[in-house]
């Protein structure tokens, strides 16, 4: 069977890293992947996807390192669904991209393409 | 920029397909992905993920032809976040996998086997199927 997702995009904050236990950092990180299409009348349009990309350990550390709002990545995962409960008490589900690849793509001040 | 989603798994439940006002037709698929893992006290693991894929027009024809409850797909597609208002008015984003193509993968079955139209078995909870609103607007290449 296979899950897989591919996302390039640009990211929308600074990502903020936790540390869930001593040596498990995690981050989600929000990417946009915008892409252009032309519709029925022939007229340009574009349309922007927001994802939720989960990062832990080395990963997580490496954005904390590297990756800022606007930074360009490259992404392969996989999709999973998690249920929390909200602050009314609603039980609620979220999809997330969970990483399993990172690439940072484009320049950037410290260049260090891992 | 890259938006873009591989999925090989069964079908949960017969597909819903319909017919849009504008004589659109739109297939909604639930689909299965199980993968095995090691966690980290080194036990194995499996985990089932389910997805939610609308596919349209020619694809959704296909759907309603040959896909049913336990057919195997493969999908390719991508990731769209779609907003609805739920019973109570408020906000809420579904995500599903917008499909642009679909292979039957495994054996062609001789029969159909049962028709009776279950219920989704998919735990994605209820979420109102797309309607003409949702129809992307971009040209598909067929």
């Amino acid at each position: 069977m296979v899950n897989k997702v591919i996302l390039i995009g640009n990211v929308g904050r600074d990502p903020e890293v936790r540390y869930i236990a001593a040596n498990t950092p995690t981050t989600t990180i929000s990417l946009a992947t915008t892409e252009n299409y032309t519709d029925k009348q022939g007229a340009q349009q574009s349309r922007t996807e927001w994802h939720r990309v989960v990062l832990w350990n080395a990963l997580a550390q490496l954005a904390e390192k590297h990756i800022r709002k606007g930074t360009q990545l490259y992404v392969e995962g996989r999709l999973a669904t998690r249920s929390y409960t909200d602050k009314t008490g609603v039980q609620r589900s979220v999809t997330e991209v969970v990483a399993e690849t990172v690439k940072l793509l484009g320049s950037h001040p410290q260049s260090t393409n891992e | 920029m890259i938006n873009k989603v591989i999925l090989v798994g069964n079908v949960g439940g017969d597909p819903d397909v319909r017919t849009l006002e504008n004589n659109v037709k739109v297939a909604t698929v639930s689909l299965a992905t199980s993968e095995r893992y090691t966690d980290s006290n080194k036990q194995k693991q499996e985990r089932t993920t389910w997805h939610r894929v609308v596919l349209w027009r020619n694809l959704a024809e296909v759907v309603e032809k040959y896909v049913h409850k336990g057919s195997q797909l493969y999908i390719e597609g991508r990731i769209s976040n779609r907003q609805y208002k739920d019973k109570d008015g408020n906000d809420r984003y579904a995500m599903e996998i917008v499909a642009n193509d679909m292979k039957l993968l495994g054996k062609r079955d001789d029969n159909s086997g049962t028709t009776n139209h279950n219920t989704d078995v998919s735990p994605i909870g209820t979420v109102p199927p797309p309607s003409v609103d949702e129809m992307p607007a971009d040209d598909l290449p067929f």
